[in-house]
């Protein structure tokens, strides 16, 4: 009987001067705010084996690796940093990934392109450096004569299977090419090549503020082609035409997502007000009525319920909010005072914007809708203006003046990995991105 | 028993001057094993002492250092603010250039210098002439503006802070102890994970790590403690503590604990 009784009072002793000895916590520290840095990878040049296909391979090379370069995920690795190994295939088991950790890389892409008749099939391998595998293989495949559109179906795949999300490198981007005399509306692939002519300037005649249909089927643009500011649509494959019918000067439209209505700005003799109207122009109505300011550049929420506009109703521009009605009126930005050329995320978060510094730069910033938090994207790179987001919400456009004439560049949504689009030398402006 | 009482009267076996054979072999027994357990108990409690103090629910230590400078004018649009300078050095400078080079480890990684040349000068009057429509309808918004004050560039260039701050703070407001605010600033220099990681799983990441301090402030011991779930983040917070190491020695009152126990880093993206 003693036995049994003894056994409990000693395992109890024993948990006593456990918990005796864990009564002191250790303190737990909070450590968050993690500096997320691009992913430090090897694009090794593509390989192929026929004549053909090696006629592709600098094309397809440049498209893949600036895709990679701008997408904000990685930190492509200068090939001058590294020796190629010719003889190294694109099987694990073949990879010397010593090698490729030696260089800093944690991940490695290489590349086969393949030359059959008039199709080409590229096929993108992706390592862990770390673990020495081969986390995934894609391929896609098509005319010969769309290298650039292989090349960026490749890095959107590569995106998706990474981070789970769309890529951008399929989506197009309008701009204004500005020349001696005139201004000219561009359609092109997100990165600037590949643009097209959508309106043609002249002598005196001015095409600004483009914008892309959601569905991508056309652009509508500012023109100056009648004297006085219109808003004209160009479906493309077919003729030009007036959008918005007003004896005011019409400017700077932009579509609902849902692509069911579009907000403008008409100025009259004293002041300048948003408007709403169906997607065709029909059903025109006044949302704003602040008699003697300025109510202009409205953007929209990704649900298209919501508008944020410029309005100087408060002394200086600043960012506001509304609902799609006109009403809830909402300043958004009390800091700065020149705040303009708003864009609203596609993802609903931030709105991006241009303001103009104590310092008179004109900078990014974005600014966080519900908190009203503004962040800094650019400083000290000359004058930066007009940003666009991507469709995916990751990245942005912008026009800058850095390096003298007015070029487009691309940047994470956070300022960080800004890279000029690969366009050929020219002044341009007022980007607009869709898909 | 009948062995006992066959040879001698009941009353003398019963008689207290007579001696029994005692039955104290099974609390001996008993005994022992009860020692050989307390002891094997505590051994084991001292050795897997990391796993045993760790309270998942004990509200973490929030810690911030607070950087030495001026409150910035709430109302001017923010600036991207340069890593902080090195306590001894003093620009006299009256215009400081901006470094062409981005530092190791900034917040925010700079554009490529190659690639992003810095604009010199003022903006060119040719330029200002071919502004399009919108900034001509945008200098409308300059008539109602006021003037920005008189700030000289030095002014503004100051980082924002507390006049009892520490150089390297990262943080305009003084929360919890010191000593952690200066870890915490420490490791956070270095916290650097891969963007690759899809941020729906960057909401539900969360890495335990225990640190062992020793009194010149060397690492004495890092282990993880509860792994996130990702490899990637897992190996990016163990980096982290390893290269922001040594840290500062630590004060007297923490010194003892932080070397037997140490502390737990609780890592959130």
């Amino acid at each position: 009987m003693k036995n049994p009784a003894t056994l409990p009072s000693i395992a109890g002793l024993a948990c006593c001067l456990l918990v005796d000895s864990a009564g002191a916590q250790v303190p737990v520290l909070e450590i968050s705010g993690a500096n997320f840095r691009p992913m430090p990878v090897a694009v090794s040049a593509p390989q192929s084996s026929d004549p053909g296909a090696q006629v592709k391979s600098a094309e397809f090379d440049s498209t893949l690796l600036f895709d990679l370069s701008a997408s904000g995920i990685f930190q492509v690795l200068d090939r001058k940093s590294f020796l190629a190994d010719r003889s190294e295939g694109v099987t694990a088991s073949s990879i010397n990934f010593g090698r490729w950790a030696n260089v800093g890389a944690d991940g490695l892409v290489k590349t086969q392109l393949a030359l059959q008749g008039a199709q080409l099939q590229a096929d993108l391998h992706f390592f862990s450096v770390g673990t020495g595998k081969e986390e995934f293989k894609l391929t896609q495949s098509g005319s010969d004569r769309d290298v650039r559109k292989i090349a960026h179906l490749l890095a959107d795949a590569l995106y998706r299977s990474l981070t789970r999300e769309a890529g951008p490198f399929q989506s197009h981007l309008a701009f204004v090419k500005k020349n001696a005399s005139a201004k000219e509306v561009w359609v092109s692939d997100w990165d600037g090549k590949n643009a097209q002519l959508v309106a043609p300037g002249g002598p005196n005649i001015l095409n600004l503020l483009p914008a892309l249909l959601p569905d991508g089927s056309g652009v509508a643009f500012t023109t100056y082609r009648t004297g006085k500011p219109m808003i004209f649509l160009q479906r493309f494959g077919s003729q030009a035409a007036p959008l918005v019918r007003s004896d005011h000067m019409a400017t700077g439209i932009s579509f609902s997502p849902d692509g069911k209505r579009i907000a403008y700005s008409l100025a009259g003799a004293d002041s300048t007000q948003i408007w709403v109207a169906q997607a065709d122009g029909s059903g025109a109505r006044q949302l704003t009525d602040t008699p003697y300011f300025i109510n202009t550049s409205p953007t929209w929420a990704p649900d298209s319920k919501r508008i944020a506009f410029v309005s100087n109703q408060g002394g200086s521009p600043q960012i506001y909010v509304m609902n799609a009605d006109g009403s809830g009126v909402r300043r958004l930005t009390f800091q700065g005072n020149y705040n303009q050329t708003p864009d609203w995320s596609p993802r609903g978060d931030l709105i991006a914007f241009t303001a103009r510094d104590e310092r008179k730069a004109f900078d990014l910033f974005t600014v966080n809708v519900d908190s009203g938090k503004i962040a800094r994207l650019t400083q000290d790179q000359g004058d930066n203006e007009e940003p666009t987001f991507s469709p995916n919400g990751r990245l942005l456009i912008f026009a800058s003046h850095r390096t003298g004439s007015s070029r487009l560049f691309v940047m994470s949504s956070d300022g960080s990995n800004q890279l000029p689009l690969p366009m050929e030398s020219g002044s341009y402006g007022t980007p607009d991105w869709g898909r | 028993m009948s062995t006992v009482e066959a040879g001698m009267h009941p009353a003398v076996a019963q008689s207290l001057l007579i001696g029994k054979p005692l039955r104290i072999r099974p609390f001996l027994i008993a005994s022992l094993v009860a020692h050989v357990a307390l002891f094997g108990a505590v051994a084991a409690a001292s050795y897997l002492r990391f796993g045993a103090t760790i309270d998942l629910n004990n509200q973490p230590i929030k810690a911030s250092l607070v950087r030495l400078g001026k409150p910035r004018d709430p109302k001017l649009l923010p600036r991207i603010q340069e890593t902080p300078p090195e306590a001894e050095k003093t620009t006299t400078a009256p215009d400081p250039p901006k470094p062409a080079e981005p530092p190791p480890a900034p917040p925010r990684p700079t554009p490529d210098t190659k690639a992003v040349a810095i604009s010199p000068g003022p903006k060119k009057p040719l330029e200002q002439s071919n502004a399009d429509r919108r900034k001509q309808l945008f200098s409308a918004f300059d008539r109602s503006n006021k003037p920005t004050g008189s700030r000289t560039a030095k002014a503004i260039e100051e980082l924002e802070g507390q006049p009892d701050g520490d150089p390297r703070g990262d943080s305009a407001t003084q929360e919890g102890e010191r000593y952690f605010g200066q870890l915490k600033a420490q490791v956070q220099h270095y916290y650097d994970v891969s963007q690759t990681i899809p941020e729906q799983e960057r909401l539900h990441l969360k890495a335990q790590v225990i640190v062992l301090i020793g009194r010149t402030g060397e690492v004495l011991k890092v282990q993880l403690a509860q792994r996130s779930g990702n490899e990637l983040f897992d190996s990016s917070v163990l980096a982290a503590v390893k290269k922001a190491s040594p840290f500062p020695p630590p004060p007297d009152h923490l010194r003892d604990a932080l070397q037997r126990r140490g502390i737990a880093l609780e890592f959130r993206p």
